[in-house]
């Protein structure tokens, strides 16, 4: 799970109810049940009184899961379940989501977990779920951006492992700059940006004439600088 | 021929060309290039000789902290520059147009060398309209005031001019100080036609507001003449605000006497002009002081509004401390220490005496009224009026407010570019941006970049989702 936000100010999202259908015909008896099943498990980690799943079901599900509810396949999971709210899973989205996985049990949905990390992998989903990345940590209504601390423990969770040397060499920069102490959306999709098109560490290829963020300017000031 | 000792004959130390140059020995110049004329390059090398001449006298001139010591000097330093290479051309180099080019951007380059260049021309007029012309012919006015707009032209910092010409203004029309209003008008005509109607429009407000504030008086007096009586004179300029330079609202308790007389102007004003606001600027007025010394022995003093406040108090008191005074007047520290000094610590001027005699205004000082005060003038000015060169914490604050200032022209331009465009790439923004304000002021690439991300936050822009390297515009 990616790092919460201190203060919740807006209460959870409304959850949508489930409307059942009369006269369910025997071909859709088998999806029903696989529904019913869902729908169980779903009712297993959610708060009776909202109606969805808040953080302490999160937690409760990430220990059956068996991961720390740090880990970046939850984040994932919460960007294939398409989660508005960082914290927070209503029926709605959880129903979308295990059904798009194609699970139904706890068992299930743990093996489709590495499933999941092949798939946002994918070039074509990877921009997409680094983007939501940054967008679950807008927990404020009308927020833009982020801090900075939470900026970096996102980094390192969601780029850290691909890209170890920009992002800590990143996150060191971010920590002692003073320029910025939020980050905006613009500046976080140009960081992974950075990372798939400049050399590293040498940093060659970066003109800093070109449409780069000014915050990325700086840093490659400070690289040089660090390395002359 | 010439080809070969061309250079010999440039380089010579003691009669080489610049030595003509220095020496104005017109004749020998003339000659030179006369005959260099002949020759592929000959031209091009006295040129290049000359521009970098100029450019390391202009330099020179430019960084001398002596020199930079009187701006007025200094300007008129650079006017006797500009007109002695002038002569030079016309005399010697048949007002050859590369020449002349050649001597504009050598100018330009210097000039700008330095960040008080706009403040210290506007010094210089200040100078000029406030004394320098008195008695001068209106042809003469002209030409001088035509060779300031040609240093204007050079700056490449138009808006900061434009903020200290407005500042050193107001103070010349609120006094009264200003020699001649036609050769101030002619001026602004003058910056009118180089830089359009809005670089001048509040300027002209500023003359709108002194002649209708006449009017203004003359409906006062006449609707309360009788009532005065032997209370207070009062003379009141209304200033638009916009169209003057921002004043910070400062604090200041006016004597009583004063209150009365100012309440009853409020009222009248607002009569007639229903919906404003009237808020009395008095860290810029003047007062007129009929003050009688210990033997009898009187004086007017001219002071201005603070002083005033401080000098009344001693009708009641033979001594104030410091603190007493502050608490009274409630002027603030730095202008009370300022004042206080003014009328305690300069010679000819001291109405006040301060114990202990220092040169410095501290919290623990005493005042006391100077009944032993001598002048062989009856009028006595004792205000700060005039236009002085900043000192650097003000100037740093001037300098911040104009960057200030420049982030909206910035962003305008932004807008107003991409707007027309749609899509466009960085650098071609920076171009763009940077000719449409050329004629204010120079900007900085990475300003521009700056406000360019804020308007990609506030969604007036995006970068083009195919090449990053594109802006595009959010109609």
């Amino acid at each position: 799970m990616p790092p919460r936000a201190s203060k919740r100010k807006s209460a959870p999202p409304n959850s949508s109810s489930v409307t059942s259908s009369d006269g369910r015909s025997v071909s859709s008896k088998a999806k029903i049940k696989g529904l019913e099943k869902i729908d169980r498990l779903f009712n297993t980690y959610a708060n009776s009184s909202f109606g969805m799943i808040d953080p302490e079901g999160i937690e409760a599900l990430c220990s059956d899961l068996g991961v720390d509810y740090t880990d970046v396949r939850i984040l994932m999971l919460a960007w294939k379940l398409k989660a508005e709210k960082q914290g927070y899973f209503t029926q709605d989205e959880w129903q979308t989501g295990l059904k798009a996985l194609g699970v139904d049990s706890l068992s299930k949905l743990k093996k489709a977990l590495s499933d999941l990390e092949k798939e946002v992998e994918k070039p074509s989903n990877y921009e997409d779920f680094y983007t939501y990345a940054f967008r679950y940590c807008l927990t404020e209504e009308k927020q833009k951006s982020v801090d900075i601390e939470s900026i970096c423990e996102l980094l390192n969770l969601v780029l850290g492992v691909q890209f170890r040397p920009q992002i800590d060499s990143l996150i060191e920069y971010l920590k002692v700059q003073n320029d910025y102490k939020v980050i905006n959306s613009d500046q976080w999709i140009n960081f992974l940006r950075f990372c798939k098109e400049i050399s590293f560490p040498d940093l060659e290829n970066y003109d800093a004439i070109q449409a780069w963020p000014l915050i990325l300017d700086n840093y490659v000031e400070w690289m040089r600088e660090k390395h002359s | 021929m010439i080809e070969s000792h061309m250079h010999r004959l440039v380089q010579m130390e003691n009669s080489g060309l610049i030595n003509m140059i220095v020496d104005e020995k017109y004749e020998d110049l003339g000659r030179m290039y006369y005959l260099f004329r002949r020759v592929s390059n000959g031209l091009v090398l006295i040129r290049d000789v000359m521009t970098s001449y100029i450019r390391d006298t202009g330099k020179q001139l430019l960084t001398d902290p002596e020199r930079l010591k009187d701006p007025v000097d200094f300007v008129q330093h650079l006017l006797d520059l500009k007109d002695k290479y002038d002569k030079i051309i016309t005399s010697a180099f048949r007002n050859d147009k590369t020449f002349q080019n050649a001597l504009n951007s050598s100018f330009e380059y210097f000039i700008n060398l330095n960040s008080r260049s706009p403040e210290f021309i506007s010094l210089f007029v200040d100078d000029k309209l406030r004394k320098g012309l008195r008695g001068v012919t209106e042809e003469d006015v002209e030409l001088l005031l035509d060779k300031v707009m040609m240093l204007f032209r050079y700056l490449q910092e138009k808006d900061v001019f434009e903020k200290y010409y407005k500042q050193h203004l107001a103070k010349r029309l609120l006094s009264g100080k200003s020699v001649s209003d036609d050769a101030e008008r002619s001026l602004i005509v003058k910056l009118k036609t180089e830089c359009g109607y809005q670089f001048t429009s509040k300027l002209e407000g500023m003359f709108t507001d002194m002649k209708t504030s006449q009017d203004t008086m003359q409906g006062f007096h006449a609707s309360h003449g009788s009532d005065i009586g032997d209370g207070p004179m009062l003379s009141v300029q209304v200033l638009t605000t916009g169209s003057w330079p921002t004043q910070p609202i400062t604090t200041c308790k006016l004597p009583a006497e004063i209150l009365g007389i100012c309440e009853k102007f409020r009222n009248y004003y607002l009569g007639t002009h229903t919906g404003r606001r009237l808020s009395w600027q008095t860290n810029m007025g003047t007062a007129d002081l009929k003050a009688t010394f210990g033997k009898g022995q009187k004086h007017e003093l001219n002071v201005s509004t603070y002083q005033m406040c401080v000098l009344m108090l001693f009708n009641d008191a033979d001594r104030l401390s410091y603190k007493e005074i502050e608490q009274v007047t409630e002027i603030p520290t730095f202008d009370l220490k300022r004042c206080l000094q003014s009328l305690a610590c300069v010679k000819g001027k001291n109405v006040l005496r301060k114990e202990p005699m220092s040169k410095d205004i501290v919290d623990t000082d005493t005042f006391l009224f100077n009944d032993k005060y001598t002048s062989k003038f009856f009028k006595v000015k004792i205000g700060t009026v005039a236009a002085q060169r900043e000192s650097e914490p003000e100037n740093q604050e001037t300098r911040q407010r104009v960057e200030e200032d420049r982030k909206p022209q910035i962003e305008a331009a932004i807008v107003r570019i991409m707007k027309a465009r749609r899509v466009l790439d960085h650098n071609n923004i920076v171009a763009e941006v940077t000719k449409q304000l050329q004629s204010r002021f120079l900007p900085n690439p990475v300003v521009i970049k700056k406000r360019i991300e804020s308007l990609i936050e506030r969604e007036f822009l995006e970068r083009d989702k195919g090449d990053r390297k594109l802006y595009r515009y959010l109609a």
